[in-house]
């Protein structure tokens, strides 16, 4: 079986690097909200691929009393380095990870402590010292994601070609997932409204 | 040369009004300024955490310099920083904040007494206190603190305290000093004072409450080997005794230090060097505080000067969700041809049930006159505190009198308070 992985691994890879594949673009609008930022909007999945994360950690900072950045899409499997850029203890703990509650305890500045989100999900990320503080990590299925900036605005690059489902996530807002296909090239226009 | 002139300017300028208050130790100023939770300084307010003692042992800023970076209110500017080259021909320059440096606290009460007064069985003292808080800072070496406060219909103290802050190690403050503004007084959780802060010296005319009114103080503090623990220090003097303008009621001034030690936890002045942790939580600093302090007064009353001193020790010691706080103390009373020596201690502990539950209890014993066959007043006071909310804190005590002369003037004591 692992052969045939490869080679759909492999057919994929050229599929996307010989230019097959396009752009979503588009824009969100939050309702009731001071902007239109911090949308995940994302590809839940690509049929008969499991994809890897990225080699090496990706890092959230705790800097001057705030998680940066305050929402952060991963691909399963990411471990994530927590870095106290502070000159005061911070902590940090998950109270609903779907890998499990965890507790990082508290550290100094300069120095991180790391978990691994191997399960799909939402995990809410807060320091037990400064109850402020929050961030999010979506742990999500692909590499097609991408977060909205204060206007709303988005673009998911290089996606290949065919038909998925794009669905979003914020954390006070919700919108239901449009089905969406994607073009060999160009970009396709995508936009959603988030309501409570 | 600069900073000196600074220093003297500040002396000179600076007025000393001030009435006897109790004296508030939570700010919700700085809660808006940093944009931060109440919890990152309080256990529960009053009640300072370790990071809120290191937040005040730096002069009401973030520790290591960083008080600028973390400061969320932008400031206005009273002058550019470049005028500092320009001085003495040019004012220097300053900041204010954004917006008022004000809060708000309220208590409300439902007392019920175990005796009928005059008051009758029970009662509903709503409110009972109103204050108006400020504090802030300026640049980077001034800060103030201070209060107006309406107790009752009749009763209004206000308070304030600017200091220039040299270092951590150096603050010279002006204004409302004493040792209430540095004792477990100004941090208890309960409605009921602290039995040693309420002895009085013969002449009922001095207790710790009162302080030392207006004056000068000298303090300090410093983090230990490792950044862990560390020391605090202050010496000061006052007027003692005040009439209603805020003079001095007699010649002589009341004298006050303290000093204390901590070993472990956060350093005294904050940092993060040797604090990483398995656990963590804004009320666990596991350390061990202990600490002497001493003042000496002279108070005019209808028989002549009541030559008062006080000498004691406590301890702090935290242990995960533990605390327990002890202080004893002796007073030395002269008046009227009397001496009179008086023994006080309190001990008690907070248990943290949940991060917004504290169980409470306290022991106290007086023997006001250690020289006469007087039993002494015990009592226990068991409390549960209640934050409701960050800012709003609800407290159920009742306090019970073990000796036979305090019979039935105990009583229960449910409190509302918040600060906004």
């Amino acid at each position: 079986m692992k052969w045939i992985n490869g080679l759909i691994t492999l057919s994929f890879l050229i599929f996307v690097s010989s230019g097959m594949a396009g752009d979503i673009k588009g824009k969100v609008k939050v309702r009731a909200a001071r902007n239109s930022g911090n949308v995940v909007i994302y590809i839940d999945k690509v049929e008969g691929k499991v994809f890897e994360p990225a080699k090496g950690h990706s890092v959230m900072d705790q800097k001057n009393l705030e998680f940066v950045p305050h929402v952060f899409p991963v691909v399963v499997g990411t471990t994530v380095d927590f870095l106290n850029s502070d000159e005061v203890l911070h902590n940090v703990f998950s109270p609903d990870c779907p890998d499990g509650k965890f507790n990082l305890g508290t550290w100094a500045k300069g120095i991180m402590k790391s978990f691994t989100f191997n399960k799909p999900g939402i995990s809410t990320i807060l320091c037990n010292v400064h109850p402020e503080m929050e961030a999010y990590i979506v742990a999500v299925k692909t590499p097609y994601f991408a977060v909205s900036d204060k206007a709303g605005n988005y673009i998911i690059k290089n996606v290949p070609a065919g038909n998925y489902t794009l669905k979003v996530w914020h954390e006070k807002r919700k919108a239901k997932p449009r089905e969406v296909a994607v073009a060999a090239t160009g970009e396709t226009a995508v936009d959603f409204e988030l309501k409570r | 040369m600069k900073k000196l002139f600074l220093v003297l300017f500040t002396a000179a300028t600076m007025g000393v009004l001030l009435w006897e208050v109790q004296s508030v130790q939570a700010f919700p100023v700085f809660a808006r300024k940093y944009k931060t939770s109440c919890s990152t300084c309080h256990y529960a307010f009053p009640k300072l955490n370790a990071f809120g003692k290191a937040f005040k042992n730096n002069g009401f800023r973030y520790p290591a310099g960083t008080d600028e970076e973390m400061r969320k209110e932008e400031p206005v500017s009273l002058g550019s920083e470049a005028y500092k080259k320009v001085f003495p021909d040019a004012i220097w320059p300053t900041d204010i904040p954004g917006t008022p440096p004000l809060a708000f606290r309220a208590i409300g009460r439902f007392l019920k007494f175990d005796k009928n007064t005059e008051d009758g069985k029970s009662s509903f003292e709503m409110p009972h206190e109103l204050a108006l808080l400020f504090a802030g800072t300026f640049d980077d070496h001034i800060s103030y603190h201070g209060e107006i406060e309406f107790e009752h219909a009749a009763e209004i103290g206000y308070d304030f305290k600017v200091q220039y802050d040299f270092s951590p190690a150096a603050h010279l403050a002006f204004g409302t000093v004493g040792l209430n503004h540095m004792m477990a007084e100004d941090l208890r959780l309960t409605a009921n004072h602290y039995n040693i802060v309420n002895l009085r010296n013969q002449s009922g005319t001095w207790r710790i409450r009162s302080g030392a009114a207006g004056g000068i103080e000298l303090w300090g503090a410093g983090n230990g080997p490792g950044g862990r623990g560390g020391f605090t220090y202050a010496a000061g003097v006052g007027n003692g005794q005040r009439d209603g303008e805020n003079y001095d009621k007699n010649k002589s001034k009341d004298f006050y230090g303290r000093v204390t030690y901590k070993i472990g936890g956060l350093g005294e002045i904050g940092g993060t060097e040797g604090q990483g942790s398995s656990t963590s939580a804004f009320y666990i600093d596991n350390s061990f505080r202990i600490g002497g302090f001493a003042y000496s007064g002279t108070a005019v009353a209808y028989a002549g000067d009541d030559d008062f001193s006080v000498i004691g020790g406590d301890i702090d010691w935290w242990f995960n969700r533990l605390n327990v706080v002890a202080a004893a103390m002796q007073m030395k009373s002269t008046y009227a041809g009397f001496e009179r020596k008086s023994f006080t201690y309190f001990s008690e502990a907070n248990y943290v049930l949940y991060p917004w539950l504290i169980a409470y209890a306290r022991y106290e014993f007086t023997d006001k006159n250690t020289d006469d066959n007087i039993d002494a007043q015990t009592t226990i006071l068991p409390a549960i505190v209640a934050m409701v909310r960050a800012n709003v804190k609800c407290s159920l005590e009742y306090k019970i009198p073990l000796d036979s002369a305090g019979k039935n003037t105990g009583g229960l004591i449910f409190q509302v308070d918040f600060g906004l």
